[in-house]
């Protein structure tokens, strides 16, 4: 600290200003003595702490844990209303679930026969065992909610457009990192929640095409059920030891390191690419991170953990009885943010539902800044200048909590329907027999829907009167409830569900991108159009099962393909 | 004098080696994944003496070995309790009788094959033998859905 001689307030033993008792000791005194010493000053290289502009850029350059922020930034970032702070509490769930994960290692053994003891041993015999516990399995739901959270603030404030569009894929990467510690670290306390969680989930792996043992074109790699990608992530053909010892090596030690290292190319990159773009204010100037942002940070960070020790103390994690890879609880049903994905499981093939639907969602994701050319809207939240984007993105959105909704509420013993309302203990009757379309009509209706659906918005020219347009569809709804309710004798609820999913079609799929979508790049047309068809397509095919009892529009069971 | 290498040349040979280097380990890696010897219990046991079970659906191994045994006026044959789906245990429901997957909803009929739910194929019969004893011996690894096929020894055993 040669360049700022401190104006040393001189802790002389000397002449003291009171002269009454001579070895005075009072804390103040005691903290001066330490915080001058060489010690002190060579731990801290700021110092002494003055409050001036140049201190307070100091402070955060000179400290190896602050050094990540800019210096200075603009008022804007600091609107708690702008970012909600979501980033900076991924990254404190992310420590958080580190240190309660390192101390639950001091006690917990990886083996089938101690793994579900020392998991009762955590709850019952170890002092404070069970709030550590908690506390690693609320921090994680937590986790994976504010992930969301944050990718959909991003999103809504276009903070993804360029120059930010890599960060936004390492984001998606990083959301999906967070997924898979979750499903890696529901197997650990080997109760039956866990090992059908991961038989369901390890299963979708081996419906996977060429790599999986019961996947299309499994022959053709010669896939077995003792060497294909489903083995190697089990360690054997069935979830056991080797699978335990597996998953809890990629818990503790492969995935933790791997979203690590991605979090700080993730932090470097909000760095370079430079914080919120949002258009400059004409006598806008930047502010001291030191104290602004910081002291922001720090109390986002103090409620987020008194939320979590709270929820800890008052809720205790599920731990069901011990595994049984005999007997299947009933129902059986994954973490809730997979719930979305296990409902899809009943509406398509396994490969579809578990491998091809999360694959193109992950880089759909993936795709929507290069596929976003609207420039507007950087760094503030509006619909009306990214109408399409924003309808679209958060109608994936909401119909994936609907997703989740119907998995946890809606769905009882035997994975039959059941209201929310409804007792469990009603016994339902057999479901309706379900039906497929004949090869002739669903590829018909596929080629149909898909030429139809990638065409016409961009060869409808004009300007669409919405107005009319859906006035329209009420009347080919009434016709074709009309038809549906002469022609087949089909109760009206389930009119109602074919008719709301294909108005949602005809909205999402066919007004919006004609509106909005027709005069972009062939290319980029070509992925965005298809990218919403299919998601859509997922909606359409639900309300065909639910109203109908459609089981597969397009039925080739040679290739395990059926839509 | 030997023409001196080519710098050209030295890249290719450089970088080849290193991307030959990289892949093989890569490629001994997932090798090293890949277990040689499991020890998971064998797939082969003795379910007693097979006339004594009665005609209909047995749960009499179904916790233990994860089979029932299904006597019918002919024979009897096994139906591995694996649903084809994402492979969760379903249950026997003897007043519908059908087997109800509690994971996304298959239902199956007592000849194994598929009336309800996503499931893609019928339930695997199991490998049926009844010894010289008058035991029935059940082969978990050897199965067969095929009709047809799995209506005939090895999969199905007179008594």
């Amino acid at each position: 600290m040669s360049d700022t001689p401190a104006p040393t307030p001189s802790p002389a033993p000397a002449p003291a200003p009171k002269p009454a008792a001579a070895p005075q000791f009072s804390v103040d005194t005691l903290i001066k003595e330490a915080t001058n010493g060489q010690i002190w000053k060579s731990m801290f290289r700021n110092w002494p702490w003055q409050d001036t502009a140049r201190h307070r850029a100091r402070h955060i350059v000179d400290n190896v844990w602050l050094h990540l922020h800019p210096t200075k930034v603009r008022p804007r970032a600091l609107e708690t209303t702008f970012t909600w702070g979501l980033g900076g509490l991924s990254f404190l769930l992310y420590l958080l679930l580190t240190i309660t994960g390192v101390l639950l290692m001091f006690y917990y053994r990886p083996t089938v026969e101690l793994a579900y003891q020392d998991m009762k041993d955590l709850q019952f015999a170890v002092s404070f065992g069970i709030f550590l516990r908690n506390n690693h399995r609320w921090c994680a739901h937590a986790m994976v909610t504010i992930v969301i959270l944050h990718m959909v603030r991003v999103f809504l404030t276009g903070s993804y457009k360029k120059p930010r569009e890599f960060n936004w894929g390492v984001g998606v990467i990083l959301l999906t990192l967070t997924l898979f510690l979750s499903f890696t670290g529901y197997l650990l306390p080997w109760d039956q929640l866990a090992i059908w969680a991961v038989t369901v989930g390890t299963n979708m792996a081996a419906a996977t095409p060429f790599l999986g043992n019961e996947g299309p074109f499994a022959n053709l790699l010669g896939m077995k059920i003792n060497n294909d990608v489903r083995f190697v992530l089990l360690g054997g053909t069935t979830v056991g030891a080797n699978t335990l010892l597996r998953f809890y090596v990629m818990h503790c030690v492969l995935v933790p390191l791997v979203t690590g290292a991605l979090i700080m190319l993730h932090f470097w990159r909000v760095r370079k690419d430079t914080f919120s773009a949002a258009p400059r204010q004409p006598d806008e100037e930047k502010v001291d991170v030191w104290p602004h942002l910081v002291v922001r940070e720090y109390i986002a960070a103090a409620i987020c953990v008194a939320f979590v020790w709270f929820v800890s103390v008052a809720f205790d994690a599920p731990l069901e009885e011990l595994a049984n890879p005999n007997v299947t609880p009933n129902p059986s049903k994954a973490p809730w943010y997979f719930l979305g994905l296990q409902e899809l499981l009943v509406y398509f093939d396994p490969w579809i539902a578990g491998v091809l639907i999360p694959g193109l969602i992950i880089k759909g994701l993936c795709a929507i800044p290069y596929l976003d050319t609207n420039p507007k809207g950087v760094g503030y939240y509006t619909w009306k200048e990214r109408p399409f984007a924003n309808a679209i993105f958060m109608f994936g959105i909401v119909m994936w909590f609907v997703l989740i909704y119907i998995g946890t509420y809606c769905r009882g013993p035997n994975y039959f329907w059941y209201w929310p309302w409804e007792s469990w203990l009603i016994h339902k009757p057999a479901p309706p027999p379900t039906w497929s379309f004949p090869l002739w009509l669903g590829v018909l209706s596929i080629a149909g829907y898909a030429g139809l659906g990638m065409a016409l918005p961009k060869l409808i020219k004009g300007e669409i009167d919405w107005k009319k347009a859906n006035w329209g569809f009420g009347v080919f709804f009434l016709v074709l409830a009309a038809a549906m309710k002469i022609g087949g004798d089909i109760e009206a609820w389930r009119i109602i569900v074919v008719g709301a999913l294909l108005w949602m079609t005809f909205l999402f799929g066919f007004l919006y991108p004609q509106r909005y979508l027709k005069d972009i790049d062939f290319m980029r047309y070509q992925i965005a159009q298809s990218l919403n068809l299919m998601m859509m397509a997922v909606l359409l095919k639900m309300g065909l099962r639910l109203g109908l009892d459609v089981k597969y529009v397009l039925e080739l069971p040679q290739f395990n393909l059926n839509i | 004098m030997a023409e001196p290498i080519k710098r050209k040349d030295f890249l290719w040979i450089g970088w080849g080696a290193l991307a030959t280097f990289v892949g093989g380990a890569t490629a001994a890696s997932v090798r090293f994944l890949v277990p040689n010897v499991l020890y998971e219990p064998s797939q082969k046991f003795n379910a007693g003496p097979a006339k004594e079970f009665p005609v209909g659906v047995s749960t009499l191994w179904f916790k233990k070995q994860r089979v029932w045994i299904i006597r019918t006026e002919k024979g009897i044959y096994a139906l591995w309790a694996r649903c084809t789906h994402l492979g969760c245990t379903p249950n026997w429901f003897l007043d519908q009788t059908r087997f109800k997957c509690p994971c996304h909803g298959s239902n199956f009929s007592t000849d194994g094959d598929v009336i309800a739910g996503p499931a893609p194929k019928p339930l695997w019969r199991c490998q049926v033998e009844v010894v010289a004893s008058g035991d029935l011996v059940i082969d978990k690894a050897t199965l067969e859905n095929r009709p047809g096929i799995r209506d005939k020894a090895p999969y199905f055993a007179e008594v």
